[in-house]
């Protein structure tokens, strides 16, 4: 558990003091809204608020993917991967404590990104803002599980930032139809069908639990 | 000093399967072509329909391959033999091969019965995203350097995919409305005259498959074998001045 | 300096049998037999590409052996047994934005050590860090990184210490201190294993000396080496013979 802690604080401490890795990802999930909106030329509102769902998690992926390709460059600058391989702690709470922290940077972008968004293309997101979130929580507990773990396998691969997409964007399918799902219940007025979060939670618990065990593994030389 | 051939119950087991399978299969395949040929043709769908023979069998056998890969990467993880990861990696290679040809099949078969290239329907979408996945698979481990550790990222790997099935199941299921896939599975709605051709087609797809992977299994290992010998002799006092 | 037969003082620390490491068709390590006990400093030398780096990261649970065992003092396994061992390698481990207080802070709560404080601050006066102890580690020289890296090796009060050429790149004034750091540990009966180039401090500060050639032991001395002429000798027979 101290060693949750101890890698979530060094991992959102440094980032804090080079802030690097967090502007990268809001500006390119903001240029990727832009581009969105470029992309639907003179399109009605009503098909904007049909379409807006699934635009939204499509710039939230990309921005995960931008963030998340970087969280173990940080490990291998002076191999300081190594030295978290030989801590004496379960490697689970060693993926614990970088999932953790790749969330709250991924949900820091997210919020600004939803703020954008909404000035894009319209649309009035306070009166959901609070279940928003915690659907969008629930989508990032599932990209970042997947993510934290083949990061740190694409990590050490070539074409590193290749692989990474290639490897976890068909595991995200489950997340991303659960997700979508919700978001445009709740961009619709709707209550959140059952199915979805059922959906997501599932999808969660599955792939926290193939992470933190496969992490182990994932380590080793 | 040589190398011996790896003697585990997975390369025994490959070894002993090749003559029996290699058999099996001429004599099915034989006979499989000729109930094609001889089998009526479809009223409504010509002979387009005959692709149904081969399709089902082969997603069948995609589906085992990465159930293969995702068990043979879960036990080499757990007993560090290298058997299983040589049955996890060939098997890998057969399945994307079967898998393809499923995706190539059912769209043939569907432009001939609905006109339409390709429908995002449940089967077809899913077996498209094990397709993905096989190839992340694949690309995984020729992308990464050292033979153990791309095993090991592999095995990784096929376990998260393996998983994935079923939550894409329930995902596709959710978002999409009806499906658009025949749902006749059972052996009467195929019609006089089908039956025999879609058994042998299972029965050709399954010992074709098995075959391939017995081979496969045996290159790797010689593979394996050829390489340390290649590398020589381990001590280094033995070596003349 | 100390003879053969006291060389190995207290209990082994660690011991290997009949270590191999294959990676694909390259044989790192084929057969070697280890053993350090407490108290006691070894020194490894050997060409490049020897296995002198295999056999240390096997030793300190970071790469699997492909055949052979690893035994550790207290029946500990290759997990557990990480709480007591300490590495330096050719990499430094440190987190370049966290100063050096934070990086050893960070080390200390991996390891749970107790009194992490006091620890710190008694790590950094021995070495010699105080003055930059909140300085972001990006910003150190060489030679401090260096012994930034030995501070966070230590951190945990490891009973087994493995370095991997410590002394390459240090300047003469770092490595007499390192020398005595070395000598420190074997007074507090902590188990050292030494890869390096460097004949002489081998020579000087070793209980005993083994020469890896093509991942298998060449040369394996009875105990302390004699002077630093000695070593080469044997150091230079072992090459000739393999």
């Amino acid at each position: 558990m101290n060693t949750l802690l101890a890698i979530l604080w060094k991992d959102l401490v440094s980032e804090w003091r080079s802030r690097d890795r967090i502007v990268a990802m809001a500006l390119f999930s903001f240029l990727v809204v832009v581009v969105l909106h470029f992309a639907l030329p003179g399109a009605d509102p009503a098909e904007v608020r049909r379409v807006a769902p699934g635009l939204l998690w499509v710039a939230y992926l990309f921005a995960a993917l931008l963030g998340l390709n970087r969280a173990f460059a940080l490990e291998l600058e002076n191999d300081a991967l190594s030295a978290l391989a030989m801590a004496p702690a379960d490697r689970g709470f060693v993926f614990l404590g970088k999932a953790a922290a790749n969330f709250v940077l991924l949900a820091v972008v997210q919020f600004a990104t939803a703020v954008v968004f909404g000035l894009a293309f319209a649309l009035d997101l306070v009166p959901v803002a609070g279940p928003l979130a915690g659907v969008v929580a629930l989508g990032s507990l599932g990209i970042c599980s997947v993510g934290t773990l083949f990061s740190a396998v694409a990590v050490r691969t070539r074409y590193r930032e290749v692989m990474l997409p290639l490897l976890i964007l068909p595991l995200l399918v489950p997340v991303l139809l659960g997700a979508v799902s919700a978001t445009a219940s709740l961009l619709q007025g709707e209550r959140v069908p059952f199915a979805s979060i059922q959906l997501l939670v599932v999808t969660d618990a599955v792939f926290l639990i193939v992470s933190f065990l496969g992490f182990e593994y994932v380590l080793d030389e | 000093m040589p190398a011996s051939l790896p003697n585990s119950a997975v390369d025994r087991a490959a070894n002993a399967l090749r003559l029996p399978t290699g058999i099996l299969l001429a004599v099915l395949a034989g006979a499989w072509l000729a109930a094609v040929a001889r089998a009526p043709l479809d009223s409504v769908q010509g002979v387009i329909q005959k692709i149904l023979y081969v399709h089902p069998p082969l997603a069948f056998a995609a589906y085992a391959g990465f159930a293969l890969t995702a068990i043979g990467g879960a036990l080499f993880l757990w007993r560090g033999d290298e058997a299983w990861d040589r049955l996890a990696r060939a098997s890998a290679e057969v399945g994307v091969l079967f898998c393809t040809l499923v995706i190539v099949t059912g769209p043939i078969w569907a432009k001939g019965t609905w006109g339409r290239w390709w429908s995002w329907d449940l089967r077809l979408t899913i077996t498209l995203l094990l397709w993905f996945v096989y190839l992340a698979y694949l690309l995984l481990r020729s992308f990464t350097e050292g033979s153990e550790r791309a095993a090991r990222f592999a095995a990784v790997y096929g376990i998260a995919g393996l998983a994935v099935i079923p939550l894409n199941y329930f995902a596709l299921d959710m978002a999409a409305g009806r499906s658009m896939h025949p749902e006749n599975l059972q052996q009467g709605s195929l019609g006089a005259g089908m039956g025999w051709p879609f058994a042998l087609g299972a029965g050709v797809c399954l010992v074709a498959f098995t075959q391939l992977l017995a081979r496969r299994i045996e290159i790797e290992a010689l593979r394996g074998a050829l390489a340390e010998r290649v590398a020589g002799a381990p001590t280094g006092l033995e070596r003349s001045s | 300096m100390t003879s053969g037969a006291t060389a190995l003082h207290g209990a082994p620390v660690v011991s290997a049998a009949g270590l191999a490491k294959r990676f694909g068709p390259i044989t790192a390590l084929a057969g070697v037999d280890f053993e350090v006990g407490a108290g006691a400093v070894v020194a490894v030398l050997g060409p490049n590409g020897a296995g002198k780096t295999t056999l240390l990261r096997i030793l300190a649970g970071l790469a699997r052996p492909s055949a052979g065992a690893v035994r550790y003092a207290g029946g500990a396994d290759r997990r557990s047994a990480r709480r007591f061992v300490g590495y330096i390698g050719h990499a430094t481990f440190l987190y370049p934005q966290l100063t050096a207080r934070e990086n050893l802070h960070f080390t200390a709560q991996l390891y749970g050590v107790e009194d992490a404080d006091a620890r710190i601050a008694k790590l950094l006066a021995e070495l010699g860090l105080e003055a930059v102890a909140d300085r972001a580690a990006a910003s150190f020289s060489r030679g401090l990184a260096q012994r930034l890296a030995i501070a966070r090796a230590l951190v945990h009060d490891p009973r087994l210490v493995l370095l991997d050429e410590p002394f390459t790149g240090l300047d003469p004034v770092s490595a007499d201190r390192l020398a005595a750091r070395i000598e420190a540990l074997r007074g507090a009966a902590r188990a050292v294993v030494l890869v390096t180039h460097d004949l002489a401090r081998a020579a000087a500060l070793a209980d005993r000396a083994i020469v890896l050639v093509g991942g298998s032991v060449a040369f394996a001395s009875s105990g302390a080496p004699r002077s630093a002429g000695e070593l080469e000798h044997a150091y230079r027979s072992a090459l000739d013979a393999a």
